[in-house]
């Protein structure tokens, strides 16, 4: 500061002089100021617009290819799933129809069965006689005193009786025959119930089959006419799916890392090398490799089955070759899976060796030698490593679904988080923009403010009435309020 | 666009894979020399030291590493007051046997009754930087049980140049505080900080006193 005074042992005299000038210099110098300001609130605003609207048509234009790219994968899932299902049907309606003819004949045999068991039973039984009332007759008719006319009648009476009987017998015997035919008649019935259940059943999944063909139709045709609803609606599942596949792989990453712990160390014997890769030991790489590599495997063993398909060159791939990667794939995944059963063992081994060379340096080594006893009198902990050394590698093996879903869901969530970032950088873009131009407008009245006494004189000598004069913008700038739009000071777009 | 998915996918496994062919050249082993004071009172700490050293610094020495135990006594810069010197097998189970040996050298030189008349603590940090720097090691640390009280024999000079501790951390533990210290600490900070001007102005990484042993090997256990 004492640097630019005129006369350093007068400070107020040369900062008073240096004031007296900058007033000249800037009141001479304030139409080209204007001028400069206005031309740099308009570059550095156009610039932030044309910035913020860069961004809005590439926020626009990914929102349209993302769209494009969700109604795509839209349609090739709910085409594939037509496919299916149509599939399904025809297996329904072949294996139902091939069956019809037997099902219509055991259903003709059965209802003629019926039909003749009921003639059978519709035989009329023989009719009883009417013989009680004869017996009653003769029974009633008066004692007469011949003692041969009362034998006969009794006779007559007993016959009668005995007759009665036996017509008795038979109208009963015909009746249970009937009874029989009828009985034997509903195991046919119950074999027609059993067929119309089976037909209604058929039925029943055919119908339910084609409701979801038709659900699968609509959706399929709404994609196809690329409905907003049928965006929105995909995009859903495929945030749903986004997030229950993060969760799952997470959870899967969680079992590589107890993998990974599980044979860490005893790598540690393996490769000892010593060396270090990206600061790690060469022994963490080699465990690492090995679970890795258990996934890979597990990713060719899910293309080969047909359930993944990060790879569509081994789908497009005949049966007998992908079954030669099958084969290859699962051996590997299984030598694995061995190799770390094993490396489980050696593991609890030499942690135990571990805490015995812990309790030797610790000087007390004839009670290490019975705490590390103990545990070695039980198998379960070595066992339970080595179960879990080789059925990890296996759940592992799992994790190429999930991620399949992880990635394909994550382009659409990733693509559609990323419209969100640029639309709103394109936001605060435009706000910082408008931010400048207000700026840089307020610099042209803070420049007024400090040269107001040449201004001022200026007005007075213009006769006061030049006041508005004085104070307007000079030639080619703008004084006015920046919010209020002008010719010059535009109001930011 | 599965091709994509596929390569995306696996690139990790590509950059695990293409990261093991190449190592990053740099030493992650570490050496350690221990210096232990056999003068004067401080001959008696010796089995403390051993205690010490066996059961804290010992079991998190790792495979690789080195380590060095030297006696302070009359002539600390001669090859003498090695008391032993071991680099540690790659495997950690050799390792381990290789501890077990080191540590019935330290049982042995607990159980010595050999007391020094002087305390060259210098020569011994002489002696100490030079095995350290061939040893090549990534991190380079020189623990000294002692009083910090040096007495010279006669005739001896000890210079410790600009670089001579260059990138070697120091730790001084178990710092015995002696009869005139008890009356008067002053005497025992200035001693401390006069060895901390000394050690930094011989180019060492670090001068740290440390009064619980606990603290030293939960650094030791977090150091890579």
């Amino acid at each position: 500061m004492q640097s630019l005074y005129l006369w350093p042992d007068k400070p107020a005299l040369s900062l008073l002089v240096l004031w007296l000038v900058s007033q000249v210099l800037f009141y001479a110098a304030r139409v080209p100021m204007h001028r400069a300001l206005r031309k740099l609130g308009a570059a550095l605003g156009g610039i932030l617009r044309i910035a913020a609207r860069w961004m809005r048509s590439t926020s626009d234009e990914l929102r349209q290819r993302n769209r494009e790219v969700l109604l795509e994968s839209g349609r090739i899932e709910a085409g594939a799933k037509l496919e299916h299902e149509f599939r399904r049907l025809a297996t329904t309606f072949t294996n139902d129809l091939k069956q019809y003819p037997a099902l219509h004949r055991k259903l003709d045999e059965s209802v003629k069965k019926v039909e003749e068991d009921f003639k059978a039973s519709g035989v009329a039984p023989p009719e009883a006689p009417g013989w009680p009332e004869a017996v009653q007759a003769v029974a009633g008719m008066p004692k007469a005193g011949d003692r041969t006319v009362q034998k006969v009648l009794e006779e007559i009476h007993r016959s009668a009786v005995a007759q009665e009987k036996k017509t008795l017998q038979a109208y009963r015997e015909a009746t249970a025959k009937r009874h029989g035919i009828l009985a034997q008649s509903a195991v046919h019935w119950k074999n027609i119930r059993g067929l119309l259940e089976q037909v209604n059943k058929a039925v029943t999944g055919t119908l339910a089959v084609s409701a979801r063909v038709d659900g699968h139709m609509e959706k399929y045709e709404k994609i196809l006419k690329g409905e907003d609803a049928a965006e929105r609606i995909l995009a859903g599942s495929a945030l749903n799916l986004f997030v229950i596949s993060l969760f799952v792989v997470a959870v899967a990453g969680f079992g590589g890392l107890v993998n990974f712990q599980l044979i860490a160390r005893p790598m540690s014997e393996l490769v000892s090398g010593g060396g270090y890769v990206f600061g790690m030991p060469i022994s963490m790489i080699a465990a690492l490799v090995i679970v890795l590599m258990e996934v890979a495997a597990g990713i060719f063993v899910m293309e080969t089955l047909g359930i993944t398909q990060l790879f569509p060159r081994i789908g497009g791939l005949p049966a007998s070759r992908r079954r030669i990667i099958f084969g290859v794939a699962l051996t590997g995944l299984f030598l694995l899976a061995a190799i770390e059963a094993s490396l489980a063992i050696l593991r609890e081994q030499l942690l135990e060796a571990d805490k015995a060379l812990a309790i030797a340096l610790a000087g007390e080594v004839a009670k290490g030698k019975e705490t590390v006893a103990a545990p070695l009198l039980s198998r379960i902990p070595v066992i339970g490593q080595a179960v879990l050394g080789f059925i990890l590698p296996w759940i592992l093996a799992m994790i190429a679904v999930p991620l399949e879903m992880l990635v394909e869901s994550g382009r659409h969530v990733i693509g559609r988080a990323l419209v969100l970032l640029v639309r709103g950088l394109g936001v605060v873009v435009r706000l910082a923009g408008h931010g400048v131009r207000y700026l840089v407008a307020a610099l042209a009245h803070v420049y007024d403010i400090y040269i107001i006494i040449p201004l001022q004189v200026e007005r007075l000598a213009r006769g006061g009435g030049g006041a508005r004069e004085a104070y307007a913008p000079a030639r080619g700038a703008s004084l006015r309020n920046p919010a209020e739009p002008t010719s010059q000071f535009k109001a930011p777009r | 666009m599965k091709m994509r998915h596929a390569s995306a996918a696996l690139g990790l496994l590509a950059l695990v894979l293409g990261g093991a062919a190449c190592s990053d050249g740099r030493s992650h082993a570490r050496a350690t020399c221990v210096l232990v004071d056999v003068s004067g009172t401080y001959a008696d700490q010796r089995p403390e030291v051993a205690r010490i050293v066996k059961s804290g610094l010992l079991p998190k020495v790792r495979p690789g590493d080195s380590f060095l135990l030297v006696r302070i006594d009359d002539d600390s810069y001669g090859k003498e007051a090695v008391e032993a010197t071991i680099t540690f097998d790659a495997q950690p189970s050799r390792a381990n046997a290789q501890k077990l040996t080191l540590a019935g050298k330290l049982e042995r030189f607990a159980a010595s009754r050999k007391r020094a008349r002087f305390t060259d603590i210098s020569g011994a940090l002489l002696l100490a930087s030079e095995y350290l720097r061939e040893t090549r090691a990534g991190k380079k640390t020189i623990v000294i049980f002692s009083d910090m009280k040096e007495e010279l024999p006669p005739g001896a000079r000890r210079t410790l140049g600009p670089k001579e501790l260059e990138g070697i951390d120091v730790v001084a533990l178990n710092v015995k505080r002696l009869g005139q210290d008890k009356l008067d600490p002053t005497g025992y900070r200035k001693r401390l900080s006069g060895w901390g001007t000394r050690l930094a102005a011989s180019g060492a990484a670090s001068w740290k006193v440390v009064l619980d042993p606990e603290e030293l090997v939960q650094e030791f256990a977090g150091e890579m």
